[in-house]
């Protein structure tokens, strides 16, 4: 039984196809990288598995059981977690403060609850520490490495003890050591058995990081394959068309 | 207290020293009691216009809309004879009602919150000239009523009332904003509304409650005018108030973008407004120069504050970068 499956998902607006028939499962703890040119329908995929929509035919499943999403709250509420690619944090506020957002943890009797500053601090250091990054609880967002907002986002899915977590390119926009910094990160989830669906435009990440690769070709799904059988050059050919299908 | 409001606080401690030696009449007990009653009058509308602020909005109707709940107020007690206390949870549901107003049109219609309150700046002040037909809304000498006086314009251990007003509500006030979830939502919305509701945070919601709160404490801050003018011409009272406050809060550290500042800033912003209207009338400067002295300090001082941030921005990313060259093998070594 996996974690999650999707049996012949399409969507369709309109007339346009965006994605045909895709089956898919995955397992916890694994990284897959997911690829394919703009347009190939990676984004509808995700907005699928994320619940911002629900596909026009087919099933998913969580370990095993059907689940329909209607909002991104569906998909959250059964360990789905989104990390955007641009990130999604308010940078007026400390690290701790961004990743207890929406979901703070209070003192006190109504209608006098205080925020519990000591506890954010407290457990969000615990959080960074699992992740092994230097963040500091305390630090505003505004003074942080692109490789430190990532683990503030990556962190704020540990806290919703997420059983998958979809990266929308997390590596696009930042310097080569902070590229490394998110890759041990999307490590760090995946031993502690959380799965990972990486969508990047970079080869060597994905083939650093993840253990299989899905390319995807005008709303198909043309490969799947343990990145280990695969190479980047069979993967760039997949992705222009100039390999049918692996 | 942060380092912004620090400094603020030092400046106004440093200006209050020069006026002083310059004019020592301002340390009278009867200077410091009448600009402190100003800084509660005006504290309170401002501590409203900042929670707005918070949320990159604007609240441009206060002005108009303490003159309307003043001519409403006025003549409610003093010609229709309602009791007092009516009339003042009259005047705050009036307040809650705008602010809803306000906050539905901004949020559900979409319309841009300069525009909506400027619209509401226009209506509100011609409702409350027609009211009146343009006259004079006042008590009459012989009309007293002990308890309100007491409460708006009375002094308790020399305090003005409107001082302790201002420091009960500024205290609540603070709880809300620093200490609580919508005050920490506040922060997430003016900076950027899209990670707050990815967040799952109703940002409508905390957007509405804002132009609430705003019209609630500027209700209360007409009502305290209202008492201590006795008289509110429809046409002139309370005209500029909304920049007042806006621009106590630009001088306590708020960006008009949203998502900065404290409520001591607001506040020690007011003080040094006030200050500074103050000086201009003790050091003999003609008052025709008022305005210019209070836009010429506000200019130095963002100015400043811009200049330091961007400094303090440079200083930070120069140690980011020397941390990431000599960080690096440590951070290797420790794994």
């Amino acid at each position: 039984m996996s974690l999650l499956e999707l049996n012949g998902v399409s969507k369709h607006f309109g007339a346009i196809r965006a994605l045909t028939d895709v089956t898919l499962h995955m397992e916890p703890g694994e990284v897959l990288g997911l690829m394919g040119d703009n347009g190939a329908g990676k984004s509808t995929l995700v907005k699928i598995i994320a619940g911002n929509f629900p596909p026009s035919h087919g099933e998913l499943r969580i370990n095993g059981e059907e689940v329909h999403f209607h909002k991104p709250i569906d998909a959250r509420a059964k360990g789905i977690e989104v990390v955007y690619q641009d990130l999604a944090l308010c940078d007026n506020l400390t690290a701790a403060a961004n990743v207890f957002l929406g979901r703070e943890p209070r003192f006190g009797v109504w209608p006098f609850r205080f925020l519990d500053h000591k506890e954010m601090y407290r457990r969000s250091a615990t959080l960074f520490k699992e992740l092994k990054s230097e963040t500091r609880p305390r630090d505003l967002v505004r003074q942080m490495s692109g490789g430190q907002r990532q683990a503030v986002a990556i962190a704020r899915t540990r806290l919703a003890e997420a059983r998958l977590v979809l990266m929308d390119e997390p590596t696009a926009a930042i310097s080569v050591r902070q590229v490394a910094e998110v890759l041990d990160l999307i490590r760090r989830l995946s031993d502690q058995g959380i799965a990972v669906i990486l969508i990047s435009h970079r080869m060597p990440d994905v083939f650093t990081v993840a253990d299989r690769v899905v390319v995807m070709r005008r709303g198909s799904k043309v490969a799947d394959k343990p990145t280990a059988n695969s190479s980047p050059e069979e993967v760039t050919g997949l992705i222009t068309g100039a390999i049918e299908a692996a | 207290m942060n380092k912004k409001d620090l400094g603020l606080l030092l400046l106004i401690l440093a200006v209050g020293a020069v006026v002083a030696v310059l004019n020592p009449r301002f340390l009278l007990p009867i200077n410091i009691s009448n600009t402190s009653n100003l800084v509660g009058l005006f504290g309170l509308s401002a501590l409203g216009q900042a929670f707005v602020i918070i949320t990159g909005g604007i609240e441009l109707s206060v002005g108009s809309m303490m003159a309307l709940i003043g001519v409403l107020f006025v003549d409610f007690v003093a010609t229709e004879g309602l009791p007092w206390p009516v009339a003042v949870v009259l005047m705050l549901a009036l307040g809650v009602l705008i602010g809803l107003a306000h906050g539905y049109l901004i949020t559900k219609v979409k319309l841009q919150p300069f525009v909506v309150t400027l619209c509401g700046l226009l209506i509100y002040r011609g409702i409350a000239r027609f009211y009146t037909h343009d006259a004079t809304a006042g008590f009459g000498f012989n009309q007293n009523f002990p308890v309100l006086q007491g409460i708006t314009t009375g002094k308790l251990w020399g305090i003005p009332a409107s001082v302790i007003a201002l420091a009960i509500v500024g205290t609540i006030m603070w709880i809300v904003l620093h200490r609580s979830t919508f005050g920490r939502y506040l922060y997430a919305v003016g900076k950027n509304e899209e990670a707050a509701r990815y967040s799952g945070i109703k940002t409508d919601r905390v957007i509405v409650w804002a132009y609430v709160i705003c019209q609630i404490l500027n209700t209360i801050s007409a009502l305290y005018f209202a008492m201590y003018t006795r008289s509110i011409a429809p046409a002139s009272h309370g005209n500029f108030y909304e920049l007042y406050a806006i621009a106590a809060a630009v001088l306590g550290g708020f960006s008009l973008l949203g998502g900065e500042g404290s409520l001591v800033g607001v506040i020690l912003g007011v003080v040094l407004l006030q200050e500074l209207q103050n000086l201009v009338n003790l050091l003999g400067i003609p008052s025709s120069l008022n305005f210019a002295v209070m836009g010429g300090v506000i200019l130095i001082g963002v100015t400043l504050d811009q200049q330091w941030g961007r400094f303090r921005e440079k200083r930070n990313g120069a140690r980011a970068a020397r941390d990431a060259t000599v960080g690096r093998p440590a951070a290797e070594s420790a794994q």
